[in-house]
Parts: C-alpha cells; structure tokens; sequence
C-alpha cells in the first residue's frame, strides 16, 4: 500500500471552495423496497464540483441511496420513497422531469465493469448517439477527450474499433468512465468502482477522480477507508440505512464525533 | 485403499460410498442415455435410408435356364402371364410350337410335363404367310400373307387348377376369316392394326406390280344386342404416292385413327383419317438425316421408341404445342405433334429386337448381341449386357419379371427380370420430365395414376416447394408477431403482466396440431373465404395506427404522459387496436366493392368479389379457399408460441447490466431495446425462427387438413400446397408395402429429415458465431 503514504499531501491540496455547497440536497429521505425500509430519513447535502464518499458496512443501502440519485431504482418493482432529493434546487421526482434527461445529467459507473458488446470507439459515443448526435468529428473528438481523461487513450488509440471486451479489467472499467463522461454530465455516481481492480488500476482511477472533480461532482461508494480518504472532501458513514455522520473527509477520518465512525473509520467493525 | 496407506487419511476427508457409487452410477446412466438417444436417432435415419436404397438399384436380370426348343425360324415369341407356356411363331405355315415350362419357386425353370408341342389354328384356308405381329396386350397375332391378305389369330391362354390347386396354363388358339387389304396386291411386308368395338383399322406395307404400297383399310361390324356381325371392309386409302423414300414399317395410333409410315430414309410420315379422309398431320425426321433402324410402340400407344441406324435412341411422343401467330390470328385449332421427349444413351446398332412390358415404361432392345432394358419416362438404363449369343426374337414378359430371348440356334433363353422400382431415378426425383400427354418438361407428382398406362409421376420438387411455400406463409406471419410480442414483453411489459402473458404462451404451444387444421378448415377458412379484403385491411390498418399512435405519444409533453406509467401502454392499446380491426373487418366488404370489381366477360357485369378478381388481375392466380393464407395463420398460430417463448428467454437473459448501463446513459427503453437488447440476444432470436422454422417445415396435420393439398409450384398466396410431411400422412395408407410408392414416401421422409437436419446445422453454426461476437463480459 505503497499509494497510500504517495497521495496522502493531496488531502490538502485541494481545498478550493465549492461554487455550490449544497448542489445535491437529500431532505428527510427514506426508501423502500416493497416493505422493507432501506433507507431511514436521511437529510444532508453535497457540495458541487467536490467528491463526496458514502462509508458504511454491508447492506446499510449505501448502493440505493446513490442510485436514487438517477432513478435507476425505477427499473424496480414495488418501490416507494417519502422526502425528496434536490439537483441544484431542482426535485428529481418531479413528475414532469423526463427520466432520460436526469440520466444524462446524472452519469453513473457501476461496481463491475459493464462495456457493450462493441467496438471501444461504439462504447464511448452510445450517450452521444442515443441523443441523436451523430456527427463523426464531434464523435472523433467526445472519444479522444473523454478517454484522455478516462487516462485511458494511450494505451487504446490505435484499437478503438476493436470490441471493448478484449480490455484488460481494469481498462474496462476506465473505458465505462470514459463513456459515463462522454456526454458530459453534471453528476458522477460511482458504486464501488474500484472493487474489482488491482492496486495499480485503482491507483489509475484515482488520480482520474481527481482530475475529473474540476469538473463534474462525484459521489463514490467506496469499502476502502484510504481510498475514501484519499480521494473525497467530505464523507458520509451511514449504518443501517441511517445517517450516522456526515462532515469532512478530513474531520471523520482524524476525529470523527460518533463512536460508530471511529469504530468503523479505524476497522474495529465493519 | 484407505487400509492400504500407511497414514489413512482422517475419517472427515473421505468421501461416502453413496455419494461416490451414485455418482459414478449417475455418470454412466446420463452417458448410456445420451449415447442412445445419438444412436436412435441414427438408426431411425438408417433405417429410413435402407427404405428408400431400392429405388436408386438398377436391375438384376438373370439367365435362368436355357430350353432347346427345335424351332430354328423364331420370328416371334409370345408368352402368358405367368410366362408359363411361351410360343414361337413358324412364319412358314403359321403354326405355333408351345413350351411348356415348369416354375417352381426358387428353382431354374425346366420343360413341363407336356414338353414342346405344336399346333396349327384352323385357319379358313390355304394361305402363305409372309408377316407376322404380335400384340402382346391382346393377344393377338395378325399375318400377312403373299396375296395381299391378313388374318388374326388369338392365342387364348386361361390357368386351370387341379384339386391341389396346382396351375396349368392352357392355350386355346382361334383363327379368324382372310381379310383383303386390296386388289391385285402381292406378299404383305409389314402389317400392324388396331381394334375396336365397331372399327378395325390395319396398315400394311404391301409389294405390287408398281411396286412397294401403303395401304391403310378400315373395316366396320354391325354390333346387336343379338351378338355381333362379321368385319366387312369399309375404306381403302393408298398412301403411297404421298411417301417419298423406302417405307420400312407400319404402325398404327393407339386410338386407331392414326398411321405411322417410317421409311429406310429416315423419315416418319403421320396420317390421321378424320371423316372418313386421311391426311398427313406431320412429316418429322427423328434422327434428322440419319435413317431410322426401329420404331414401336412403348405402352399405352403413346409414345414411339426410334432407333437409329447408327444406334441412337430417342422417344416421341404427341404434345400440343403453343399456337403460333397467325394460329391466335385465325383462331385456328393447334393440333398435336410428335416431338422428341427423351434421348436415351446409344446402342451399338439399330435395334433388331424390341419389346415393351405390360406393366410400365420400361422397354427392352438389342442389337446384335447386345441387350438392353430401358425406361422411357426417366430414360434411364435399367440392364445392359452383351449376350453370348445374337438374340433373334424376345419378349418381355408381361410381369415384368421375366424376359424370353430365342438365338438363331433355336434355344430359348430364360432370364429373370428383378426391378421393382424402374420407374425410379434421380432425374424422376429432380429434374423435369416430360411425361406423356404433357405440352412440356414439368415436374409433377401424381402417385397413383388412373390406369396402367398412365405413368405414376414422382417428382419431390413440388413436395419440397410445397413445403417451403407453407413455411415461408406461416413464417412470414409468425415471425413479426412473435418477435415484437417477445421484446415487448421482456423490456416493456411490466414484470406483473409477464407472469400472466409467458405461461400463456407456453400453453398455447402445448395445443395439438390437429385441432389447428380442424380450426382451421372448418372455422377460418369459411370466415376468410369471403373476407379477405377486410383481412388485408386489418392487416395494413394494425401496424400503421400503432406507429402512428407510438409517433404521436411521443410527440406529446411529460405533462399528459405520466397518466400512463411505463409498462402499461397496452391498457390504451389493446383497445385502440381492437375498435381498428373491427373497423377493418367492417370497412372490407365496402373496399372490396370499390376496388376488387370483376367484369364478367361475357355478360359484361359487375361484379365485386374478391374470390374472382383475385385471379382476373393476377393472372395464373387461382383462388382456394383452403389456401396458404388460412396455412400462414394456423401453421403461424403454431409456431408462434414457440418463438417467442425462446426469443423471450433470450432477451429476458441480456444480462441486467448491460440494459442498466445503457438506461444509465440516457438512453429510452426502446433504444435500449433495440441497440443492447437485441443485438445480444440475437443468437437466441436467431435459433428460436429456427426452432419454429424447424417446426413449421415438419408440420403436417395443419397443412393436412387446411389445404388442397394439391402438388402445385406457385407461390400465389391463395392456393395451397402440398408438403412432404402431409403427403407422407395423406398417401401412407394407400401405398403397399415395398412399393415404389411405400419407398418413395420414405424417400419424401429422408429429405424431410435431411433438410431439418440442414436447417438445425446451419442455425446452430450461425448461432454460435452470434453468439461470440455478441458475448458479454462475465
Ligand atoms: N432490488 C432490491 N430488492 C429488494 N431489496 C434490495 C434490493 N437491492 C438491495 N436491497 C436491500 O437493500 C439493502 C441495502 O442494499 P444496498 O445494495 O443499498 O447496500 P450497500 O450498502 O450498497 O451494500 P454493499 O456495500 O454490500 O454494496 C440490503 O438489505 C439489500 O438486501
Ligand atoms: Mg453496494
């Protein structure tokens, strides 16, 4: 864990104010799937253009809450929320909101990689095409960007029309960034996205997320507690669908005010 | 081996003997079982191949028995029907030497009892005879004489039975009165006649002092229902300055108002006496200058079997051919003509010996020592082989069992004949024919034919169309249907309606077939019948007003789209779609009346029903009303269950993270759907209209039941078909066992089986190629 004591000056480093403190707000939120309750009335709010990490154990609906955020707990039967969550001010429960749109506000990159079964150029440009953008010099031109900052676009430029399963897990998983950046989304939501990955493509992606917060406004699900750490300006622990502690990274790492967040923080439970 | 080890191991690491002995017991059953379920299956396809083999074995033709008769003159030979007591003909005095032969099962036939004996028939004179004919159908044997007279002698053979009911043939021999062909004529060349109740025409070649004449005479008997009157010459023709050349032979139509003329030339002159006059129909060179070498008759005095001097061998026979011109001009009537039908490998030489059996097309010729048994339908070679000795005279017996070659040193040869499916050839399979009576090559199957002498026709090529045709409707039908009704089902369909809808499905696939042809026969196609207007309606109305209500759904804001969650759509649907059928099937008979008129053309009438104006405009176009629409909607009730089942899976099985992901990106469910969902689900999309294709090819008891089941090759939608499946159901009962027929069923069987197998080969091939280039990650 050589990466550790490397990135541990950055906590610092980036302490530039945020242009919007409470640009995702989640009010008195709960949620259900059928009838158990996941998540309990949870109220706090995310800074813009900041990464924001959800800790917790197991099952405390961390992977729920964050999908929320894009509705794709929609695809879901039987579910049901109270409270609302707001995207710079606005609800994105409003009926009259088009789901497409939230999600193309709202990128997420999922715990296990998920490339279609096509070419890597095809991958990247779906969002681009979906939305009827079919230019090939924009195309050229989302690809190499996005895989640029994807850190991607050395090792693939000259294979972009190979098919995207012949990557590497870990190029993979840069790839689904890439194309989750394509289109240039508001909102980042990443569920684990290191899960699977060796130190060396989560030492990758890290150094992305801090490319990428200039940006976009990440929220991560993360187990690692440095990668929380090294990677978030502020962090939620939540524990049985409930907020437990919400304050700066800094703060709930060095001296966190609950008892459950130093336990959980310093690995006495978990 | 635990005792054996030095160190056993610790009690909780072994295995139990249960567990190990079922599983090896479990190993060796799935094993036994797959392997005999491959083996099975190879053993239905053996033994449908050892069925079918037969038919593509030429001919076995055995010498049975050499038999020295004493005769050393054979100009004809004649034989009965059990080929137990043969003749020759001594042209000398006209009398007739029988041998007796004794058939014992399996064993060589040898002489009788009653040996070789002799008999003359009464004939109503003296008289020198210089030609003989045998019509082997009849009976009969007609002589000429060297004064320019004829008679007939008919050789009567009737089996007797002695009280252990052992056969005896028995002959009876009747001469009939001399008939003048003429006056003042000389020894009679050829001869050849034709009888009928009432009417006899004979046709002769016959010396004079001007020299070799044709003569055709007619004679006419008085028939009462007292008996009937004695032949009395009726009209005399000379044919013979209207004949250039040599005249060889004489024969006579099988209608008996016909005169066939061929001459050492080379040429066939064909007269037809109609009203009492004779006129040349058609003057035709079958060998073109080449002279010609034989000309007979092949059964059903249909078809001539030419040979020519060098050995080539032809057929002919009459067809009308297509009016020319000035023949639609003139509304003159077109006439039937004899044209070459079939050519058949050469023999060494001009046929010395012909002979024809009495139960199909085949034929038998020689030249020289050469012999050979051929089919004139398929014109191929049944048996060929050079003799040991030069066959003079020869018959084949009218069994087709056995044949009759005497040699110029007076033996008689016996062979057995073993071919019980001449008829039968791969170009009789495949290829076009040109059957008898027919204007042209056609494929055609006709299995059982009305009587002896018309051909059973076999060709599989309207079965195999057939079968396509009744596929290609119900694909055409079910596809579409099965798989929108899959992707809608598996993405847009809420998972609480997909329980209800799947499980429906699936037993609507548990339906027997019959009952879909029963419905099909006598419910749907008497409703079409006089609707299919109202049908095509409903069919263009259906998917023009979803895409159109789809397009304007979409065109609408959020604002009024949230009263109908995702998933749901069809409670709008449904009904919308149904008020449009119903409207269409009403609005038909009024479409019908404005667009499909039919003017009658005699009456000048109007009238509007589709059933006649369907053929009108497309001409060639016949209406049925059991026809491959009825087929393409029942048979596509049938598969369509099955389909979708299967492409249902397929697509429910993309794996979830491949749709979320897409959805992730802003993408709608229908671009979801149709740019991750269906390309990687398209291997199993792909097997099941294989699946159902496979299904659609062998299903028979619809097509059974809800078609003609006429053997025609057109793709008109409003006909039907016949298919290799229900022919199998339609003919098994009437074929015996063993019969051509019985083999070529299974023939239709084996191709049935190898195009499944085909199919199921190149599906599976082209599914996993699919499926590679479509796998996902994990
Ligand atoms: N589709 C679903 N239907 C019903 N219950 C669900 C569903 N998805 C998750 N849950 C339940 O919701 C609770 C929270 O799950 P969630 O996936 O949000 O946990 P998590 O914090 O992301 O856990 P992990 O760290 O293991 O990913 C769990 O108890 C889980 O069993
Ligand atoms: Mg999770």
């Amino acid at each position: 864990m050589a990466t550790v004591t490397a990135t541990e000056p950055t906590l610092t480093e980036h302490t530039a104010p945020s242009p919007d403190p409470s640009y995702i707000q989640v009010k008195n939120f709960s949620f259900w799937y059928g009838s158990s309750q996941v998540i309990h009335d949870q109220t706090f709010s995310m800074p813009k253009q900041k990464v924001t990490a959800f800790i917790g154990p197991s099952g405390c609906g961390k992977s729920t809450l964050l999908r929320c955020f894009n509705r794709m707990n929609d695809l879901i039967d039987g579910i049901h929320h109270e409270g609302d969550i707001t995207v710079g001010g606005e609800s994105i429960f409003n009926p009259m909101l088009e789901v497409i749109s939230l999600r193309k506000r709202v990128g997420m990159v999922f715990q296990k990689y998920n490339p279609f079964p096509k070419s890597i150029y095809e991958n990247i440009v779906y969002s681009l095409r979906v939305a009827g953008r079919n230019k090939k010099s924009e195309l050229d031109e989302v690809v190499e960007r996005s895989l640029r900052n994807a850190a991607l676009w050395d090792e693939v430029k000259d294979r972009l029309q190979d098919s995207a399963l012949g990557l590497s897990g870990g190029q993979m998983q840069r790839l689904c960034i890439a194309r989750a950046i394509a289109n240039q989304p508001e909102i980042l939501l990443m569920d684990e996205p290191c899960s699977a990955l060796d130190p060396v493509a989560t030492g990758k992606i890290e150094e992305l997320i801090h490319q990428l917060k200039r940006q976009f406004t990440i929220v991560i699900v993360t187990h690692n507690m440095q990668q929380a750490a090294r990677v978030s300006d502020r962090t939620a622990f939540f524990y049985l669908g409930k907020l437990i502690e919400y304050d700066e990274t800094q703060k709930i790492f060095m001296n966190p005010e609950k008892p459950q967040t130093e336990d959980y923080v310093s690995g006495r439970f978990g | 081996m635990a005792s054996q080890n030095p160190n056993p191991d610790p009690k909780r690491f072994e295995v139990s003997k249960g567990t190990l002995r079922l599983d090896t017991f479990m190993t060796h059953f799935i094993k036994v079982g797959g392997v005999g379920i491959i083996l099975s299956v190879f053993a239905i396809f053996i033994f449908i191949t050892i069925q079918v083999l037969p038919l593509f074995q030429s001919a076995k033709v055995e010498e049975a028995a050499v038999i020295d008769t004493g005769v050393t003159d054979f100009h004809i030979v004649g034989v009965d029907e059990w080929g137990e007591l043969p003749f020759v003909v001594n042209l000398k005095d006209g009398s007739f030497t029988f041998i007796d032969i004794k058939r014992e099962h399996e064993a060589k036939p040898v002489i009788g009892p009653r040996g070789i004996f002799t008999e003359h028939p009464k004939y109503a004179g003296k008289a020198e005879f210089t030609s003989a004919l045998y019509h082997h159908k009849s009976e009969e044997v007609i002589f000429g004489t060297n004064d320019g007279r004829y008679t007939l002698v008919k050789v009567e053979y009737t089996p007797e039975f002695n009280a252990r009911s052992e056969r005896t043939i028995k002959a009876k021999l009747s001469a009939d009165k001399f008939f003048p062909l003429g006056k003042g004529l000389g020894a009679v060349q050829a001869i050849d006649y034709y009888d009928a109740d009432k009417d006899r025409l004979v046709a002769a070649l016959v010396e004079s002092d001007t020299g070799l004449q044709v003569r055709t005479t007619t004679f006419k008997r008085k028939k009462t229902p007292f008996g009937v009157g004695a032949w009395k010459p009726a009209d005399e023709y000379n044919l013979t300055d209207q004949i250039q050349g040599k005249p060889s032979k004489v024969l006579v139509t099988g209608q008996g108002n016909g005169v066939l003329i061929s001459t050492v030339e080379g040429t066939v002159y064909f007269f037809i006496i109609e009203k009492g006059e004779i006129g040349l129909r058609q003057k035709f060179q079958p060998f073109g200058e080449e002279g010609i070498g034989s000309m007979d008759w092949l059964l059903g005095n249909e078809s001539l079997v030419f040979t020519s001097d060098k050995g080539e061998n032809v057929i002919f026979a009459q067809y009308r051919p297509e009016p020319t011109e000035e023949q639609l001009a003139s509304g003159e009537e077109v006439r039937r003509q004899f044209a070459e039908i079939n050519s058949l490998p050469n023999l060494s030489g001009p046929a010395d010996l012909y002979s024809h059996s009495m139960r199909n097309r085949a034929f038998l010729l020689a030249s020289g020592p050469e012999a050979s048994i051929r089919y004139g339908t398929t014109g191929s070679i049944r048996w060929q082989k050079t003799l040991g000795f030069t066959p003079k005279a020869g018959i084949l017996g009218s069994r087709y069992e056995t044949m009759m070659l005497a040699d110029d040193a007076g033996s008689l040869h016996f062979f057995s004949i073993d071919d019980p499916h001449p008829e039968a050839s791969f170009s009789a399979f495949f290829s076009k024919i040109w059957y008898e009576g027919q204007d042209e090559p056609k494929y055609l199957y006709q299995s059982s034919a009305a009587d002896a002498s018309t051909e059973p026709k076999f060709s599989m090529v309207p079965l195999i169309f057939g079968t396509f045709k009744g596929t290609l409707y119900a694909m055409i039908f079910a596809v579409p249907i099965a798989l929108l009704a899959a992707l809608y089902t598996s993405q847009f369909l809420k998972p609480e309606y997909k329980k209800v809808v799947k499980p429906t499905m699936e037993i609507m696939a548990s339906l027997p077939s019959v009952v879909l042809g029963f419905l099909g026969a006598l419910w749907l196609a008497p409703i079409l019948d006089s609707r299919y207007p109202s049908v095509f309606l409903i069919l263009f109305l259906l998917p023009l007003t979803a895409a159109a209500v789809g397009y304007v759904w979409g065109q609408l804001p959020q604002r009024y789209r949230i009263y109908l969650k995702p998933g749901q759509e069809f409670l709008v649907f449904i009904p919308l779609l149904l008020i449009v059928t119903i409207a269409g099937w009403e609005l038909g008979p009024w479409v019908e009346s404005k667009l499909c008129v039919y003017v009658d053309p005699t009456t000048g009438q109007e009238i509007a029903d589709f059933r006649l104006w369907w053929p009108h405009t497309f001409l060639g176009g016949n209406y049925d009303q059991r026809n491959s629409m009825v087929i393409g909607f029942m048979m596509g009730f049938a598969v369509i269950p099955i389909i979708f089942t299967i492409a249902e899976d397929a697509m429910s099985n993309v794996p979830q993270f491949l749709t979320s992901a897409s959805l992730a990106l802003g993408a709608s469910r229908w671009q979801t759907a149709s740019r991750v969902v269906l390309p990687t689900a398209s291997p199993g999309m792909f097997s099941a209209m294989m699946i159902g294709f496979g299904r659609a090819v062998g299903e028979t008891m619809i097509v059974v039941m809800a078609t003609g089941n006429t053997p025609i090759m057109d793709w008109n939608i409003f006909n039907g078909m016949r298919t290799l499946s229900a022919n199998i159901a339609v003919e098994m009962p009437e074929a015996p066992k063993e019969s051509t027929h019985y083999r070529i069923l299974f023939f239709g069987a084996l191709l049935l089986f190898l195009m499944t197998f085909l199919v199921n080969t190149v599906a599976e091939v082209a599914r996993v190629r699919l499926r590679n280039r479509y796998k996902t990650v994990g």
